[in-house]
């Protein structure tokens, strides 16, 4: 009843106590020194302190107006602007050696509110008095349960460590017990774990049932000493020690509030113990990511590392901790759990150890293949929401660590060939995408065989679903390369940085065989869709990486789309395909020439004749059709009878794929014509071919977007000729 | 951390190359291609189309009673067990088999009576388990000795002193294991790919739990499938000689509606003669080698030896058994079910079954 009017007393005087305290912070020093010196003479509550700290003993309480008086202003302090250190221990002490007997206990510990830290002696002290005086067993619940509550405030632990085996002599106390195993569960390190406690533990458990607050502190022993005790919580427990924080709650929060310190948060402890093995599950339980548990049979360590200390992954909970002990972290017991926790993910990307990784390997592997492949009830049908996300998960931890793993790689190369093309696609083509470097000796019976196969039986959707994902895998590929190929000089094979023995040469072998092998696919694939402008889009994006690999990774390789590609591009309908075209083969051109440079100054490599004369060739056609209007000549790659020209009976067919007359720029031209002679009734587009117009034209195409065209055009063609029928001037080597 | 060593040491060739990775920011090379040179993916079934020995020996009659105890030889020939591959024992040490049995009990112990916490020490749980090495069944050095496991206990309304009796017993095993394979496993694993497990489904799964979180390996299901049913029927038939066979019982089921199921017994007498009329043709054709011969047999026998046991029955019931699936396979000398349980009633053939066995499971390895 006391504290309640207490507490809104306080709560009255609050906002006056405030406005006074922060007009005193604004008042000179001189002043406030002057002030501090009166104060401490004469501050009624220093003297209330000194009070409580000379107090004799036996003084009686009731009738005790000093007492009264004096407790008051302690608790007015208390509940406004919280306690000093010196004022906690002092009250503490006060309360604890029963002094004036255990009446004035609780109250005393019931203002116990810390305006900024608790000191560590007081807490040990109140201990120790916890085993001298006779303190009623509540009281001694509450004390405990103030220790919970303002343990995050406690200064240091470390005394409080060192008394564990006194604090664990309580655990006997029926009563204490519950607060006692959390203090404990808080204080606990690994070499606070010992045979005898637990056995003392495990004493009670047979005394007292089965109690949560016995499984939790038995739990954490588990995961520092696996070894000495084991058990399994089951599923419907409560996770975690209820708080105690209920009788100081509010005044706490307030103080804090007003003190602008964080609201204590971790008074509530998470638990990550999973249960498992439950029956329902059982069938599919190879998906499931084993939870992260400490390892039991550590002898083979020990001698090891003995001399560090280890700290098991499970005993992380952020990232600051886990780089604390980035040197001493011991790996779980089951590798596939590091799958599981984000944090863990980060320590996998700096873990060496080749069995931890190859743990890890036969663990996922295992649950590919189970799934996958040995799934013989068609289990892979009715679970695929679990399976969804057990391979989003792993994307996931692909993207993380910026590679795939060797298992889901070896798991890839088999499920291929046996796949429909249509279970969880985008799943595997993803990781189908982070498949590292395959040897050009093998690469066409892993993954060719089996994905043209699937290429030709599949939708469209898969189809453009597949170059996008043979994309990605040689933009990592590539990248790959370029990361080692800077370190290194580009001469030097690449084993250094992983055992793929692999050369410059057979790296670019490789990159040839993918790159000749989507060129395949696309020629095919374009025909059969008859060039759909989706799929063409696709295979653009894959040719917009493949023409820049000498500048942008520097792999002195540069291969040419095949005409099956080429030609549907540049008579594709739509201007954006063509545009694209214009803008691959200039970049096709700088590499080109920037290759030839360099090829000149170290010799080092050498690019083939053949590919500058295959260059050459589209680029000599690509300017002939779309700007000289000599559409169907000898010696291009379309080639069309003189007759069959002449039967289809399109006037001036050389024409007919021109900037203005191609399909995809018709209306372009159509457009410009109406702004350029907006009177004119009498459409004539082959007007905008004379010498200004089509300087305007091409300025109004280019306005309209078309940079790659621009660009193209700017390398490949010199304007100063006569325009009516300008003269491509290509590059000749 | 040791990586660097390790590489050192299986691949002194590029030494230098391992310093210099050592500097400078290390490509973590497990993740590396299943392909590398260093890897034992190399042996990964889809990049070597890994396939059963299309030849082996014949079942050796061995005298194995000398070399095995024969206490641990009755029970593995009691049982019939149910089979299951098992990927490499991470940190499993043959010396600390006392320590797992405590550790092992009183996991069993703690998952059968959730909520309660159990001490490994000295525990006084109601289920007892023992670890032991079965001696001499090892066939070369790469070979993991095999491990029995038994779980004893009381029944519910035992007596006081009544003595606690097995209800459960389990083996893990590697029989001729493929060198290459086991090689290129690094220090720190132990490969025992083959277990088997007889008792009920709640204890295996126990003890399965157990041994993954302990040794962080995985256990899935495995089937001998047609090929090594085939093959077991041959051998077996092949042994008729030294003993007696009893009967050929073949149990295959026709994929119709309503399902049929087909018992095939065949008189030993017959499906010796049958068997040797495919093996004489074989025989002829290498005089010079013919000891050799006579040891080795070849899958092609095996499968001429299926083909004539199916078109005799063909001739008779005018139904063919290559369109239905082989499910089991029984002799006296033992019983194999597509299911993956195998029974095997005569120890003079334990090891060359087993060793079959083990080929199946090796070939289920993820990696």
């Amino acid at each position: 009843m006391a504290a309640t009017i207490n507490l809104s007393d306080s709560e009255r005087s609050s906002p006056n106590d405030q406005s006074v305290s922060s007009r005193s912070s604004n008042r000179s020093l001189r002043v406030a020194e002057k002030e501090r010196r009166k104060n401490e003479a004469e501050d009624p509550f220093v003297l209330a302190l000194k009070y409580f700290t000379d107090v004799e003993a036996g003084t009686p309480v009731y009738g005790n107006d000093d007492f009264e008086r004096n407790l008051v202003l302690v608790e007015k302090v208390a509940y406004s602007k919280g306690l000093s250190p010196e004022a906690i221990s002092v009250m503490l002490e006060f309360a604890m050696s029963l002094r004036m007997g255990s009446s004035p206990c609780v109250r005393v510990l019931k203002c116990l509110i810390p305006a900024t830290v608790v000191p560590q002696e007081a807490v040990v002290r109140a201990v120790v008095w916890l085993g001298v005086g006779k303190i009623p067993i509540s009281t001694q619940v509450l004390f405990i349960k103030w220790v919970l509550t303002v343990f995050d405030m406690i200064d240091t632990k470390d005394q409080l460590r060192a008394v564990y085996g006194f604090i664990f002599s309580y655990v006997t106390e029926e009563n204490l017990c519950p607060f006692i195993c959390h203090l404990l569960y808080l204080l606990t390190r690994k070499e606070s774990v010992r045979v005898f406690r637990v056995r003392k533990l495990l004493e009670l458990q047979s005394k007292l049932g089965r109690q949560p607050f016995l499984l939790h502190l038995l739990s954490l022993y588990k995961v520092f000493c696996p070894e000495l005790v084991t058990l399994s919580i089951p599923s419907r427990m409560r996770s975690g020690f209820r708080n105690h924080i209920s009788p100081w709650k509010s005044a706490l929060i307030a103080v804090q509030k007003r003190n602008g310190l964080q609201v204590a948060s971790s008074m509530s402890l998470a638990f990550t113990i999973k249960d498992k093995t439950n029956s329902r599950k059982r069938k599919h339980c190879h998906l499931e990511v084993p939870a992260l548990r400490s390892v039991v049979n550590k002898e083979a360590q020990t001698e090891k590392c003995s001399s560090r200390k280890v700290v098991p992954l499970v005993q992380l909970h952020s990232f600051a901790q886990l780089l604390e002990n980035m040197h001493h972290i011991e790996l779980p017991a089951q590798m596939g759990s590091l799958l599981g926790s984000s944090l863990a993910l980060q320590y996998l990307d700096c873990v060496q150890d080749e069995s931890a990784l190859l743990r890890l390997n036969f663990w996922l592997g295992y649950a590919l293949h189970e799934e996958f492949l040995f799934c013989g009830d068609g289990g892979a049908i009715q679970n695929s929401e679990d399976a969804l996300q057990f391979l989003n998960k792993l994307l996931s931890a692909h993207h993380f660590l910026q590679e795939g793993f060797s298992s889901s790689e070896a798991f890839l190369y088999k499920f291929l060939n046996v796949w429909d093309g249509s279970l969880l696609r985008p799943q595997i083509l993803g990781l189908l995408s982070n498949i590292p470097v395959v040897p050009s000796s093998q690469i066409g019976r892993l993954l060719f065989e089996p994905l043209t196969q699937l290429f030709f039986t599949s939708s469209l959707f898969f189809k453009c679903g597949l170059v996008e994902c043979l994309n990605n895998m040689l933009l990592k590929w590539l990248t790959w390369h370029s990361v080692y190929a800077l370190e290194d000089d580009l001469d030097i094979s690449l084993n250094s940085h992983t055992s793929i023995n692999m050369t410059l040469s057979g790296f670019k072998d490789s990159v040839m065989e993918l790159v000749n092998f989507v060129g395949q696919l696309a020629s095919v694939g374009l025909q059969i869709e008859g060039c759909q402008s989706l799929l063409l889009s696709f295979v653009l994006d894959f040719y917009e990486t493949v023409c820049d690999t000498f500048l942008k990774y520097g792999l002195p390789l540069v291969v040419m789309p095949p005409s099956g590609v080429f030609y549907p591009a540049l008579f594709a309908l739509d201007p954006v395909s063509v545009d694209r075209l214009a803008y691959i083969m200039h970049r096709y051109k700088v590499n080109l020439t920037s290759a030839k440079a360099q090829e000149k100054l170290t010799k080092a490599f050498h690019i083939s004749r053949q590919t500058f004369h295959e260059f050459n060739h589209y680029v000599v056609d690509m300017v002939s059709c779309l700007w000289n209007s000599k559409m169907f000549q000898p010696g291009m790659g379309v080639q069309l009878g003189e007759e069959l020209l002449l039967k289809s009976k399109v006037p001036q067919y050389w024409t007919s794929f021109d900037l203005i007359h191609h399909p995809a720029f018709m209306s372009y031209a159509v457009d410009f014509h109406q702004k350029c002679w907006p009177g004119k009734k009498d459409m004539d587009l082959s007007s905008i071919k004379h010498s200004k117009p089509w300087s305007w034209y091409l300025e109004y195409l280019f306005t309209q977007g078309y940079d790659g065209l621009k660009q193209f055009v700017q390398s490949n063609i010199s304007r100063q000729l006569t325009a009516s029928d300008g003269q491509g001037d290509t590059q000749q080597r | 951390m040791e990586s660097p060593q390790n590489s050192v040491a299986r691949t002194p060739s590029n030494s230098a190359i391992v310093q210099r990775r050592s500097k400078s920011k290390s490509y973590r090379q497990s993740y590396r291609s299943c392909l590398g040179a260093a890897s034992r993916l190399g042996l990964t079934p889809g990049l070597t189309a890994r396939r059963l020995n299309s030849s082996r020996r014949a079942l050796k009659s061995q005298v194995i009673t000398e070399k095995v105890n024969p206490e641990h030889l009755a029970i593995l020939v009691k049982a019939e067990w149910q089979l299951s591959y098992v990927t490499p024992l991470y940190q499993f040490r043959h010396t600390q088999l006392k320590s797992y049995s405590r550790q092992l009990s009183a996991f069993i112990a703690a998952e059968k009576q959730q909520g309660l916490a159990v001490e490994v020490e000295g525990s006084q749980s109601s289920f007892r388990v023992s670890f032991s090495v079965v001696q001499g069944m090892a066939e070369t050095d790469d070979d993991a000795e095999t491990v029995l496991i038994q779980i004893f206990s009381k029944p519910m309304f035992a007596k006081q002193d009544e003595p606690q009796r097995s209800v459960w017993s389990g083996w893990l095993t590697c029989i001729n294991g493929n060198p290459d394979y086991l090689h290129s496993l690094p220090k720190g694993f132990t490969c025992l790919p083959l277990f088997g497990s007889s008792g009920a489904e709640v204890l295996t799964s126990l003890v399965k739990s157990w041994f993954q979180q302990t040794f962080d390996c995985c256990f899935g299901c495995l089937e001998i499938n047609q090929t090594s049913l085939q093959w077991l029927a041959a051998l077996w038939t092949n042994c008729h000689t030294e003993s007696s066979l009893k009967h050929l019982k073949m149990i295959w089921t026709i994929p119709v509606v309503p399902p049929l199921q087909v018992t095939y017994t065949v008189d030993p007498q017959d499906a010796w003669e049958l068997w040797m009329s495919v093996r004489m043709d074989q025989l002829d054709k290498s005089e010079e080698e013919e000891e050799e011969q006579a040891r080795n047999i070849d899958i092609e026998e095996v499968t001429r030896f299926m083909q004539g046991l199916k078109s005799h029955f063909y001739r008779h019931f005018r139904l063919d058994l290559s369109a239905g699936n082989l499910q089991q396979v029984s002799t006296a000398l033992g019983s194999a079910k597509f299911s993956g349980k195998i029974k095997i009633s005569s120890s003079r053939y334990i090891i060359t079954t087993l060793a079959l066995l083990t080929e199946c499971a090796l070939l289920k390895m993820p990696i």
